[in-house]
């Protein structure tokens, strides 16, 4: 016969939280493109369209930089950074090739729809020196693909148009349903860009890269509305630890 | 843009299958959808020269090899007597004009003309209107009609500063602000140059005598007004991205054809206004570039066959064709040869860099570990808020007009955050966000912070079930260490917040410089754990708490009534604890409150439904000797 003092209560156990998915997402691709090189860099989310703009040769009548667009700021002194890439230019302007850096963090446009969102995440990459090579770009971009997706996932790339790269490039994944999804965009870093950031484009040559977090998180956790990951809601944030 | 399959493959000499086209469009770069046979376009914005059957087609030859020529009228056309001026020359550069009077026009199109408006458009507006948009498909240059006995007076083209009302040929009245490229005649602004004509003007089924205007607007004078005075515009789509300068002539002479096929003709008049004669650019011919850029070794007999194929000029340089608005270097050189050779199909060579450790030992992963450790969860929120501060940062252009300003503080946010998951029936709520927060002090403040909230019960275990969240709690879990209190905690009023409960609500926020060194001496980056779980849709349906409490008396069944508890789950259970463990000493029985929280992802549970499960869940441990529900 068993007496009270016997008896064991029940393990109190004290919940854990959790990282924001998104946050674990960014983390992981920062580790993962250290673990090839490229070291972190930050900047403002409140930038000069200089920065944000000009000198990653984005011309005044582009489309992004209409209103509808970008958000400005204070009767159009700033915007809020439409990408992380200004980031990498005040890095190259600070800094002599060869160089290695990713920029992350939250991004701003003017965008408000079941798919898209006023805010989001992004993780670019740059990579400056000699003989820099579209492929080599294309290799390094295999191997983010392969360590997220498995070395079998089949991967596509397609000729596109970013003004800060030429040749340009985006990448898609072929889905366990047979569609190809894109993943990223990348290509070879204008010489325009460079010579912005006082590189001489004529010995030196970049490779870059930029990355949706959203977007990964969503092919990695198998969310599949991005509004999700900011209703704050518990029962989804307690999913993830 | 919509192209229809057969359209597009009469310009090419091979006739490819869709699925065959659709790869190579892919190679190049031309995103498409498929429906039928119909290829829905997607082309990047330097590619205005693709906007059109002929534009693509032309994309494409290098594959599939050129075929038919344009059927064009062959004839002669007399000068157009047209009192014009162009006051604005680099706006636009080479205009042409043309005049056709006709005497009745057929009752039906001709099946190439009927079937672009029974497949890709729907509607017809007026014979020349049909034939101006069928051109614009089919070779890319958008023309206007004017009703040619609108137009009296003299015709003027010019950039101007306007404050004027203007009335669309669809209907619409716009008011033009600010500089514009316009037609005026007469004093009145007939059409908004490159965008729409007006309704003054304007073709209808009557008009026997048109007036096709045919232009190269430069791309700059065009951007953004489509946008501006929100009118949905093909033309205004095409002149931003730059059209054929040189295709006027053969763009008129369709026009003529067409016409012919469908009407008689009385006259055709033709007069073309050149300002400026654009000569084609020239880029010298240097492979080792090209190569250098791609990581390729091809030859230069290689490299110039690819650009003539797509259509370049080769002689002692590279002369580009004046559609190709796109390249002016050779890294724009480099792109087109990998286009057409694939890029899946240049070799990747890999780089060689010094591995790097990421630095996540920071003192922020270590807030975030011990945060984690003791309960609480990282939010993410936008920075967009009604609230006006002193120090905001306003938005000029915001999404919504009430949340105009930047937060310069956490808490709003956290409070927002708390409120969602009470309505969500949650009682124990542990937040916190780390973000920088932007301020004008008059110059612009970064500032990275922590903001934590919390509220409800303490925890689900039966040890802190029944106690609060409170000031004491926090103080301890952030203040200990210190003589002062570091972390300000503040208690959040509830009759100021849109809700009902009672719990109390705690709040920190503080500067993530303000937070000392000390603070992390003892912490770790443990608890970052990245875990790619594959998440389950949350549920929208309400839940329901399910609270049984057992008696147990024969004290041997205490921890299998335990273990049989802890094993409990089914589709329709979203939580289950014990929340009450009691010894009695006196009556030698052991009192266990158990919670079960039943939720369902597919509809609202009946009290059927849930009562059943219940019944499933109690059946084997009521069965148990000495272990019993008071009451049930």
């Amino acid at each position: 016969m068993s007496s009270l003092d016997n008896i064991n209560p029940p393990v109190a156990h004290n919940e854990y939280g959790g990282l924001h998915p998104i946050n674990q997402t960014k983390e992981y691709l920062l580790k993962l493109l250290a673990s090839m090189g490229f070291g972190v860099v930050h900047g403002p989310e409140i930038e000069t369209e200089e920065f944000n703009f000009d000198m990653l040769n984005i011309k005044k009548s582009h489309p992004a930089r209409q209103m509808h667009d970008t958000f400005y700021t204070e009767g159009k002194k700033n915007v809020l950074r439409t990408h992380t890439s200004p980031v990498q230019i005040r890095s190259m302007l600070e800094s002599n090739p060869p160089i290695a850096f990713t920029s992350a963090g939250k991004v701003y446009r003017k965008d408000d729809d079941a798919t898209h969102l006023p805010m989001f995440h992004q993780v670019e990459g740059i990579y400056v020196d000699v003989n820099v090579t579209f492929a080599n770009l294309k290799d390094l971009i295999h191997q983010i693909l392969h360590e997220l997706f498995g070395d079998n996932v089949q991967i596509r790339f397609r000729p596109s148009y970013f003004p800060f790269t030429e040749p340009s490039a985006e990448v898609d994944i072929l889905s366990e349903s047979g569609k190809w999804l894109e993943i990223l965009g990348c290509g070879i870093v204008n010489p325009i860009v460079l010579n912005n950031c006082n590189i001489d484009s004529n010995r030196y040559s970049g490779l870059a890269f930029g990355l949706g977090v959203e977007r990964i998180a969503m092919l990695k956790y198998g969310v599949n509305d991005i509004r999700q990951f900011y209703k704050s809601n518990l029962d989804f944030l307690a999913q993830f630890k | 843009m919509k192209i229809l399959y057969q359209d597009l493959i009469n310009h090419l000499h091979e006739k490819p299958s869709k699925e065959l086209l659709s790869k190579k469009l892919f190679q190049l770069g031309h995103e498409h959808e498929i429906y039928g046979d119909i290829f829905d376009m997607e082309f990047t914005p330097n590619r205005g020269d693709c906007l059109s059957v002929l534009g693509l087609a032309r994309d494409l030859n290098i594959f599939f090899g050129k075929s038919e020529t344009i059927d064009v009228f062959n004839g002669n056309i007399n000068t157009l007597e047209i009192n014009f001026e162009n006051l604005s020359p680099p706006d636009c550069p080479k205009i042409s004009f043309l005049e056709i009077e006709i005497e009745n026009v057929m009752d039906n199109y001709r099946p190439y003309l009927e079937n672009y408006f029974s497949t890709i458009v729907g509607k017809k507006t007026n014979f020349f209107t049909d034939i101006s948009n069928f051109i614009s498909y089919e070779l890319g240059q958008p023309t206007h009609c004017f009703d040619r006995e609108t137009i009296k007076d003299k015709l003027i083209f010019k950039n101007k500063e306007c404050n004027n009302t203007f009335k669309t040929l669809l209907g619409s009245e716009v008011t033009l602000k600010g500089r514009n490229c316009v037609f005026v005649s007469a004093g009145e602004i007939i059409s908004l140059a490159g965008v729409m004509g007006g309704t003054s003007t304007a073709c209808s089924s009557e008009t026997k005598k048109v007036l096709v205007e045919c232009a190269y607007f430069n791309p700059e004078s065009i951007i953004g007004k489509s946008i501006k005075y929100n009118l949905v515009s093909d033309a205004a789509h095409k002149f931003e991205r730059g059209v054929d300068i040189e295709s006027q002539e053969l763009v008129l002479r369709r026009f003529i054809k067409i016409v012919q096929d469908h009407a008689k003709i009385k006259s055709i008049k033709l007069k073309s206004f050149i300002e400026d004669d654009i000569q084609s650019p020239t880029i010298p011919i240097d492979t080792n570039k090209i190569n250098n850029i791609l990581g390729t070794s091809f030859k230069e007999n290689e490299y110039l066959g690819y650009l003539n194929d797509l259509g370049f000029n080769i002689l002692n340089d590279i002369k580009v064709p004046l559609y190709r608005h796109d390249i002016k270097t050779n890294n724009d050189l480099a792109e087109e040869i990998a286009r057409v050779v694939g890029y899946d199909n240049i070799k990747s060579s890999p780089i060689n860099l010094k591995k790097l450790v990421y630095r996540d030992e920071t003192k922020e992963a270590k807030l975030e570990s011990f945060l984690i450790e003791n309960g609480f969860y990282e939010v993410i929120n936008f920075p967009f808020t009604s609230n006006e501060e002193k120090e905001s940062i306003k938005i000029d252009n915001p999404l919504d007009s009430n949340r105009n300003n930047l937060r310069v503080s956490l808490k709003d946010s956290l409070i927002n955050n708390l409120l969602y998951n009470e309505r969500r029936q949650k009682d124990s709520i542990k937040l916190f966000e780390i973000s920088d927060i932007y301020t004008k002090d008059p110059k612009i403040k970064q500032q990275k912070r922590l903001g934590l909230l919390v509220s409800g019960r303490l925890g689900k275990n039966y040890n802190d079930f029944s106690k609060k969240l409170d000031y004491k709690y926090l103080n301890k879990l952030l203040n200990r260490d210190f003589n002062e209190a570091i972390f300000k905690i503040t208690e959040i009023h509830r009759n100021v917040l849109d809700t009902k409960k009672k719990d109390k609500i705690f709040y920190v926020e503080i500067s993530m410089n303000d937070i000392p060194s000390s603070f992390y001496s003892n912490l770790s980056t443990k608890n970052n754990v990245i875990n790619f779980v594959t998440y389950k849709p949350v549920s929208e349906y309400p839940s329901s708490t399910r609270d049984f409490s057992f008696s147990i008396n024969k004290l041997d069944k205490v921890e299998t009534v335990i273990s049989m508890l802890d094993e409990v789950s089914d589709d329709i259970i979203k939580d289950t604890f014990i929340f009450d463990f009691y010894k009695n000493d006196t009556t030698k029985v052991v009192k266990l409150g158990y919670r079960c929280i039943f939720q369902s992802h597919s509809k609202t549970l009946s009290d059927k439904e849930i009562n059943n499960k219940i019944q499933e869940i109690l059946s084997p441990i009521l069965k148990l000797d000495g272990v019993l529900i008071p009451g049930m």
